[in-house]
């Protein structure tokens, strides 16, 4: 199913064109990364899609339906930062959730525990720390056991072990089954948790795709055996790569599509190449996302 | 539509700020809605007199006048609940909440709902307030024969509830407009005790204005609502007043509800939040 599908998506304010017509979708399941510098237009897509901020043109549909309350109830979403009244206490706020969401207030206790906030949970939500805050947030996203999620930046400002942490919960919550929209600028994070992305940057899409083929067009051989100038020689006939290229006393080997190690490994064999050195090196999104902002 | 006003309870029991005012609203309207008689036992005792009356005899509490003369009165203190409204709206802003139930899945329009059931809750409350303490100053201090016509001229009691709800509703509107509590709550305390009266004041009162313009001072919002109850007080030195509640002024009221509800939904509907 698709969970989501936008056509023309386009937001203007005065003078900035924040958005400008956006077509993407995502499929259920798919961990979707929605990566670009800041300013690039993520959190303005996810306020569109969420009903918070009205689209200058453009329509959007979740679960092949017109937007309404009721798809938003099952979507458990964050927007920047944690949005909860400070006076009250973890239970309290969501038990506003819950009645929104119109769930059993049965689930607060479990996501208090899934997000390792039973212990704090009867303080008020202005004592919480940063991390406790982001953790309540994913919490109450989570409160009605929703099929999707969305999370804008939800590492932002917190210490590497509370993204650690974050990211451990959201791989765990993936392991459920459940379609996750990630937006972050953190290209790393993406790498690490999504099976999909896009990017923008100022407010157009740049690139829609699956990280796994974004990631293979970039993977490396380095290799290196007691006779270089062997080796060397050995690649001359050998049509598999892009590119062959000596650094550092080894050779950095850039496969063609469908060409793997064992390929290659067979190839030397053949020639009775011993090989001293042999590491493969996944491509970063990093690479690939500078890359893109190249092109334009 | 109960889970939209348990929304709104939710919010707000935790809230100290509420429990406060509503203590202090409370409060005000009790000591200053029963003390009548008090007041005047101390002018008596200052020499006061009324055109040689003893003022301790005058039945301001005797049914069914009593009705009239305290919702007149327990109405100058409606800016109290008013706040509430603001503080509680604007807090919505602040915190984001507003923002964050709608991602939650609540429509603008339930929000808005919300909102408005709280705000006619708030109301009653006040409303069923002013008549308990009809209730008890009247069988404290009406003069038996009076005691039959309770519930004669409850209508003014309806009249109340209206003239707080619809300026709530005015107060919901304006922080909706400017977003920003403190001056709304400045404002609206300047609008209501001072701009406003002195606007239809001068409408009504200033000699060189040509009469065709006087018309429209009746108009105006705070002095529409507040025109619902009219002032009693005179007719105990035998002048005559309006003693009813007139449709005519309940309907140019209910038109500014509407008008206040539509500028409602339609600032939200068009707002990005």
């Amino acid at each position: 199913m698709t969970v989501l599908e936008t056509k023309g998506l386009t937001k203007q304010y005065r003078k900035i064109t924040a958005l400008n017509n956006l077509n993407f979708y995502i499929e259920e399941g798919m961990i979707f990364g929605l990566l670009g510098p800041n300013g690039s237009g993520k959190t303005t897509t996810l306020g569109l899609i969420l009903n918070v901020l009205k689209p200058t043109s453009g329509s959007y549909k979740w679960f092949e339906q017109a937007p309404s309350a009721e798809s938003r109830k099952k979507i458990g979403a964050i927007l920047e930062i944690p949005c909860f009244l400070p006076y009250m206490t973890a239970v309290q706020n969501l038990e506003v959730i819950a009645t929104i969401k119109e769930c059993s207030l049965s689930h607060i206790d479990r996501v208090l525990e899934l997000v390792g906030l039973t212990d704090r949970k009867d303080d008020p939500f202005k004592t919480f720390s940063l991390g406790m805050k982001q953790r309540l947030a994913i919490g109450a996203a989570l409160l009605a056991d929703p099929p999707v999620l969305i999370l804008d930046e939800p590492t932002n400002g917190l210490d590497p072990q509370g993204i650690v942490e974050i990211r451990e919960l959201i791989k765990e919550i993936a392991a459920s089954g459940k379609t996750i929209v990630l937006a972050s600028h953190l290209l790393d994070e993406v790498q690490k948790v999504c099976t999909d992305f896009m990017v923008l940057r100022k407010g157009e899409k740049l690139y829609q795709g699956s990280v796994k083929e974004a990631l293979s067009d970039q993977v490396t051989l380095e290799v290196a055996s007691p006779d270089m100038t062997l080796l060397t020689e050995a690649f001359s006939d050998f049509t598999g790569l892009k590119k062959v290229e000596r650094k550092n006393g080894v050779l950095v080997l850039t496969p063609e599509n469908g060409v793997t190690t064992s390929t290659i490994s067979q190839h030397l064999l053949e020639r009775e190449i011993v090989l001293s050195h042999l590491v493969t090196k996944e491509g970063s999104l990093e690479k690939q996302f500078l890359k893109l902002l190249d092109q334009e | 539509m109960k889970r939209l006003l348990q929304l709104e309870w939710l919010k707000l029991r935790h809230y100290r700020p509420f429990w406060i005012l509503m203590g202090l609203y409370a409060l005000i309207t009790v000591v200053i809605c029963s003390s009548g008689m008090r007041f005047f036992e101390f002018l008596k005792s200052e020499g006061a007199d009324f055109r040689g009356l003893d003022p301790t005899i005058i039945p301001i509490y005797d049914f069914p006048d009593i009705w009239q003369n305290l919702t007149y009165v327990a109405s100058f203190f409606k800016i109290f609940p008013a706040f509430l409204v603001i503080i509680s709206v604007a807090n919505e802003f602040n915190y984001r909440i507003l923002r964050q139930n709608i991602i939650d899945g609540l429509s603008k329009k339930e929000w808005i709902l919300s909102k408005l059931l709280f705000i006619a809750a708030l109301s009653l409350a006040s409303t069923l307030l002013v008549f308990l303490i009809g209730i008890v100053t009247g069988s404290i201090y009406a003069h038996s024969d009076a005691m039959g016509s309770i519930f004669q001229s409850t209508s003014f009691l309806g009249a109340y509830f209206l003239d707080v709800f619809v300026y709530l509703v005015f107060a919901f509107m304006l922080i909706l407009i400017i977003r920003k509590g403190a001056i709304v709550i400045v404002g609206l305390f300047m609008y209501t005790y001072m701009l406003e009266p002195f606007v239809t004041l001068f409408i009504s009162q200033y000699p060189h204005l040509p009469d065709k313009y006087r018309v429209i001072a009746p108009f105006f919002p705070v002095k529409a609502i507040h025109n619902l109850i009219h002032v009693p007080f005179s007719r105990y030195v035998f002048m005559e007043i309006q003693d009813y509640v007139s449709l005519k002024e309940v309907a140019i009221v209910l038109v500014w509800l509407g008008i206040f509800i539509w500028i409602i939904f339609w600032l939200l509907r068009r707002k990005d939040l």
